[in-house]
């Protein structure tokens, strides 16, 4: 159950600004490049789809209250392209996610990486713009 | 129009199979003849830019430089097979080759100057908007920089020159035709194209385009925009493209870049791209110029009852 499952906490770092562009379809601008949200959470839905797909994770706070955040990712062949499967998150799979948050503090971030809770494996989207 | 759009991508989604089947291409013993033309360094593509104050001038040059360039035959076609991707490791900007510390190479107008000194302005306040954000294809030029999958197919009337983008394709028609009459053209995203085989390379004229940007962070073109682009491999694995822009009311004098594409050695198969298929990826622009989220929404339930 994913009340079982979920240990959440949240730490937000103020970064400098990278100059990394979002390669999204989309601007990101809704999104604070110059900081980071660093969730612990069970994933609730993996939605792959173009031109972003969006990975909902249920994180549980302090408080006990369950947010569902949502992360934006490149696309299907993207994704491919970076080793991400559909079958990598399966719902109830457990893992640390790090992303850009919005800006103006919805539960929502650009997905920059993520670590799966049972092998430690890594997820970065945006490496499959890597051409090789 | 919503209907129309969904015949279209089923008609598209229904003959590429078959045309590619049929477009398999197989290079002939020796491969195709060599260009007449010679390779010019960029310094020499700029300058070359500069001679022809149109975009049509510069075409008809090359043509005549290539003798009228020569068709190809079923038998002689380059092979341009595989999925390409366009290498990101110096940014997306149109001209990649551009020096780091001006944010543009193109010799702008000043009311273009203008307009991109607000947007770089804008972004540094972290206002974008991008007017692709609601599905639109990216258009012609800004085509050459998208970082998504593509294929080419050459046949010889035609070349399909793909992005896996909103299921993009360019046609190129080397079949000796000439662009539409002036009177019947209208501006569209990918325009009308026009080419010849010179040896290896491909020659092509494009106008009939629409205005857009040339990629985010980038100038403005308008729909007076024409380029001639000459496509070849540079080796095994790299598509290389050389393009001249021209475009009077933004431009001072033709934009030279050259792009590179590069063939993936494990490339995953080319889903159809539909633009539209997740809500949450909808956005609009605020009053203030930027982008937001129309209706982000991680509730199963509430989707459900839209």
């Amino acid at each position: 159950m994913k009340s079982t499952l979920v240990t959440a906490f949240i730490l937000i770092i103020v970064l400098l600004a990278s100059a990394a562009p979002g390669f999204a379809h989309h601007s990101s601008a809704m999104f604070d490049q110059t900081k980071t949200v660093t969730l612990e959470g069970v994933v609730k839905k993996w939605e792959l789809t173009n031109p972003h797909s969006w990975l909902w994770v249920d994180v549980k706070g302090k408080d006990g209250k369950v947010v569902t955040w949502g992360f934006e990712a490149e696309g299907p062949s993207t994704l491919a392209r970076a080793g991400i499967r559909p079958s990598d998150f399966k719902e109830g799979t457990k893992l640390t996610i790090t992303g850009n948050p919005m800006r103006n503090g919805d539960p929502a971030a650009i997905w920059l990486n993520a670590v799966r809770a049972s092998d430690g494996k890594k997820f970065d989207p945006r490496a499959g713009f890597a051409v090789k | 129009m919503r209907f129309d759009g969904v015949i279209l991508r089923a008609a598209t989604l229904l003959t590429l199979p078959i045309l590619m089947f049929s477009c398999a291409t197989t290079e002939a013993p020796g491969g195709p003849p060599p260009a007449v033309s010679s390779t010019r360094t960029r310094e020499q593509n700029i300058e070359l830019g500069r001679q022809h104050k149109t975009a049509e001038d510069l075409y008809k040059a090359l043509k005549e430089e290539a003798k009228g360039g020569k068709k190809l035959e079923w038998n002689g076609l380059p092979d341009f097979s595989g999925v390409y991707s366009r290498p990101l490791d110096r940014g997306f900007n149109f001209d990649i080759d551009q020096p780091k510390d001006v944010a543009t190479s193109a010799k702008l107008t000043p009311e273009f100057q203008v307009k991109l000194t607000k947007r770089l302005d804008d972004l540094k306040k972290g206002i974008e908007w991008d007017p692709i954000s609601t599905c639109a294809p990216p258009g012609v030029p800004r085509w050459l920089t998208e970082p998504f999958l593509r294929e080419f197919i050459v046949t010889p009337n035609q070349t399909w020159l793909i992005n896996e983008m909103v299921n993009d394709i360019r046609r190129v028609y080397t079949d000796g035709r000439d662009h539409l009459p002036v009177e019947d053209r209208l501006p569209i995203p990918n325009g009308d194209t026009i080419g010849f085989w010179d040896g290896p390379r491909l020659v092509m004229h494009t106008n009939q385009l629409k205005a857009g940007i040339y990629q985010r962070g980038n100038p403005d073109y308008t729909d007076q925009v024409e380029t001639v682009e000459i496509w070849k491999k540079d080796d095994d694995r790299t598509m290389g493209v050389d393009v001249w822009v021209y475009d009077p009311p933004s431009l001072v004098e033709a934009w030279y870049a050259h792009h590179t594409y590069i063939k993936l050695t494990d490339p995953p198969r080319i889903r159809y791209w539909d633009c539209g298929e997740n809500p949450n990826n909808a956005v609009f622009q605020t009053k203030d110029g930027t982008t937001q989220f129309k209706d982000l929404n991680f509730s199963d339930e509430k989707k459900k009852g839209k």
